[in-house]
């Protein structure tokens, strides 16, 4: 065995085509799934070791293009360029395959030794598409491997060809523009020959002809004259054509894509429709759209919350004994009793937030990967306009449910720097899953499921009012929609099974240790009999102004590490879960409401930190704070009226 | 100039109609987004949707599905089929 055995591959391709799905089959790593347009957000890499081979494997965010509009084609394209790597795995989606093409013709004029993955050919297959492989072959001069990425099949073929092809790379074809533009590519070219730059002499061309942005700022750098030159030749197509030079180029490739589709692909129209159109049908449908959203949003939350409650009570039954074990076989000694606050920490974090996190995730990967997401961001567009931002921030919204984190990440969907932080606003007013085992454990089990739905409602209008009032304040239009609408497709178990493995497993390592590092502090805290101090230190905000027992204060401090600690604390503290022996029920909400709407949980903020700095993460977290102590305290004068 | 028979926007268009895209009003930018996507001029677009109110719009262009914005709808200028 000779020389290095190290090869490099990319994925590349548009949104929601399944190069995240490659990559997991191809790496065992574990990147977000699901039937949406633009999950992932950054590039990561991951290993495969194959016949011998050590072949690393990038994932990209989905683009459309190569000229720089958007952040995530700037970081691929830059990527493809300065990583150099061995192959870049075009992964398309058949069903799309005119769009797709567009892309794969600006891929080929980088220069790359491509592959092309035809991926979801299932689909296409149902769509009654057939795609002429060895034809596309032909004409793009590189190889085409037909792929279903989702169950692994052909996924080997594109590896066994990267490992057949690594020595003698082809030279593919490139596309020929129009007489006129070729034209122009061939006087800019002979400038460009010796101009050191990354980018093939032609690629340079071609996008200066488009102005971009970022090439012409390259060329300024080191051959202003040539800009002079291209200015001029913009001028001559558009004197031509009567349209922007980059429209004229980008027309021309687009007809040459429809060209190459119209040579490849067959389309059997399929007399009968699919149940996946008319369930389209349905869930779009201008009135019915709206009861099934509901249907299905009021579905999911009565399951998660009579799930949970069973759940949670089975756990109990379980648990119960175990203290008075604890006592009669280990004591109450100082350590003991510190340990046992360790034990039944975790124990109250099992028995009070599993139960509701399990279902929560099963059904939200499952609307996902079916693909119900992108027609929510449909149906609520409308509305979503008058909070500043349009339908695409549902999904953030949607994510947030989850997890306030994850939720913050994918405001990068939204395309403006200012719907970015508009959205991400809101989405810390959106209950996560900790929030919701307050919601559904505390104020669901023991004041009633009317006032958890109620709870739900509320945190809705004030994200409504919220996003209006800031859209207010920042100012500014919305951009415009613009999205895919994938269609539906049979969720696949095993992606939401490994999905909610992936959430519990994080949930558990990283809640565990901080539950249980709290509960001993916590209980430490008591035994050294420090418990008074705080607590009456915190006691005017706490007991005067909320009215809530004085131990709430030092539980809400703990709750900025994780919003359950407060229920999960507040168990072990008590030692019992029945929470209503110790609390009212006008308590147990405003408890609840301080809990949704005070200060995001550590890992959110710093979050936020990091995409929008320290200034606004800073003002968002005060101004909350000091929100939601105002509001939850006036509530509580109003529900003194109620109960 | 613009009186050519039938020219409208796609925004108004009816639902299960289609129309061929004329022009684009707006910025290189947008119409580069646009482009990026499938939507050029001489394109099909058929209109499968709409929301209630002036609520996005979801087309079919060459086979695969879009939603829009009503007030970039009303920027793809189209001759009706
Ligand atoms: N039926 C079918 N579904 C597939 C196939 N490949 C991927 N999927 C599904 O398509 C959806 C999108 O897959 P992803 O792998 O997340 O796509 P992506 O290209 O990484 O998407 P972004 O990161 O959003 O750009 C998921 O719901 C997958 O389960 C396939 O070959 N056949
Ligand atoms: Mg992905």
């Amino acid at each position: 065995m000779t020389g290095e055995k190290k090869i490099n591959i990319v994925l590349a391709g548009q949104g929601n085509a399944g190069k995240s799905s490659v990559f997991n089959y191809l790496t065992g790593l574990h990147q977000h799934i699901g039937n949406w347009a633009g999950k992932t957000i950054e590039k990561r890499e991951g290993t495969l070791f194959y016949k011998g081979y050590t072949i690393d494997v990038f994932d990209l965010p989905g683009i459309y293009s190569l000229t720089t509009y958007s952040v995530e084609e700037i970081i691929s394209r830059e990527f493809i360029v300065q990583q150099k790597p061995d192959f870049v795995i075009n992964v398309i989606d058949s069903t799309n395959l005119e769009r797709s093409l567009i892309f794969t013709l600006q891929l080929l004029e980088l220069e790359c030794p491509i592959i092309l993955a035809l991926n979801m050919l299932d689909l296409a297959k149902k769509k009654g598409i057939t795609i002429d492989f060895n034809k596309l072959q032909s004409i793009i001069n590189a190889p085409v491997i037909p792929t279903v990425a989702s169950r692994g099949k052909g996924l080997a073929n594109i590896i066994d060809k990267v490992i057949e092809l690594k020595e003698k790379k082809p030279d593919h074809g490139i596309n020929r523009y129009g007489k006129e533009i070729e034209n122009c590519i061939e006087q800019l070219t002979a400038f460009l020959q010796d101009i050191n730059l990354p980018y093939p002499a032609r690629f340079i061309a071609v996008k200066l002809l488009e102005k971009d942005s970022d090439i012409t700022k390259l060329v300024l750098g080191k051959k202003p004259e040539i800009l002079e030159k291209s200015r001029q030749l913009c001028g001559n197509l558009e004197e031509i054509h009567g349209q922007d030079s980059s429209v004229v180029i980008a027309d021309e490739r687009s007809h040459l894509a429809a060209q190459i589709t119209r040579e490849i692909e067959k389309i059997t129209k399929k007399k009968e429709i699919s149940l996946s159109d008319r369930l389209d049908a349905i869930t779009t449908h201008k009135i019915i759209g709206y009861f099934v959203m509901i249907l299905i949003l009021g579905g999911m939350f009565i399951s998660v919350f009579s799930f949970g409650n069973w759940f949670s009570s089975w756990l109990g039954t379980i648990f119960k004994d175990w203290s008075d074990w604890w006592n009669s076989n280990v004591g109450n000694t100082f350590f003991a009793s510190l340990g046992w606050a360790a034990i039944e920490s975790v124990l109250s974090l099992v028995q009070i937030a599993l139960p509701y996190i399990l279902p929560f995730y099963i059904i939200l990967y499952f609307l996902e990967d079916w693909g119900y997401i992108a027609r929510i961001s449909f149906l609520m567009d409308h509305l979503m306009h008058r909070m500043g931002i349009h339908g695409k921030g549902c999904i953030p919204f949607i994510i947030g449910f989850g997890c306030n984190v994850p939720g913050c990440l994918a405001c990068r969907i939204m395309e403006s720097k200012r719907e970015r932080f508009i959205t991400a606003l809101l989405v810390t007013f959106i209950p996560c899953s900790a929030i919701s085992v307050i919601i559904f454990g505390l104020v669901g089990k023991y004041v009633s499921i009317l006032w958890a739905m109620g709870l739900y409602l509320f945190a809705i209008i004030l994200v409504y009012i919220a996003g209006w009032l800031s859209s207010k304040i920042v100012g500014g239009e919305p951009v415009e929609l613009i999205m895919q609408m994938p269609d539906y497709k049979t969720p696949h178990l095993k992606t939401i099974h490994y999905q909610t493995w992936d959430a519990l497993k994080e949930f558990i390592f990283i809640a565990a240790p901080v539950v249980v590092i709290s509960g001993i502090i916590i209980q430490a805290i008591n035994l050294a009999g420090w418990m008074q101090a705080i607590s009456s230190f915190l006691s005017p905000v706490t007991v005067n102004w909320l009215g809530l027992p004085a131990i709430t204060g030092i539980l809400l401090i703990f709750g900025i590490l994780r919003k359950e600690l407060i229920l999960v604390m507040l168990a072990a503290f008590l030692g019992t879960t029945n929470f209503s022996d110790v609390l009212t029920s006008q308590q147990m909400i405003t408890l609840a409401i301080v809990s949704m709407f005070y200060v995001p949980c550590v890992a959110t903020i710093s979050v936020l930190w990091k995409e929008f700095g320290w200034k606004k993460t800073l003002t968002i977290c005060i101004l909350e704070t000091l929100g939601a102590i105002l509001l939850a305290g006036l509530i509580k004068r109003i529900l003194d009226f109620v109960f | 100039m613009d009186n050519k028979q039938g020219i409208t926007s796609l925004a108004d268009i009816k639902d299960g109609q289609s129309g061929i895209i004329v022009s684009i009003l707006g910025g290189r930018i947008l119409t580069k987004r646009l482009s990026d996507l499938g939507l050029n001029s001489g394109t099909e677009v058929k209109i499968i949707g709409r929301t209630l109110f002036s609520g996005p719009i979801q087309i079919e262009v060459s086979g695969s599905r879009l939603v829009i914005g009503e007030g970039l709808a009303s920027k793809i200028i189209v001759q009706p089929k």
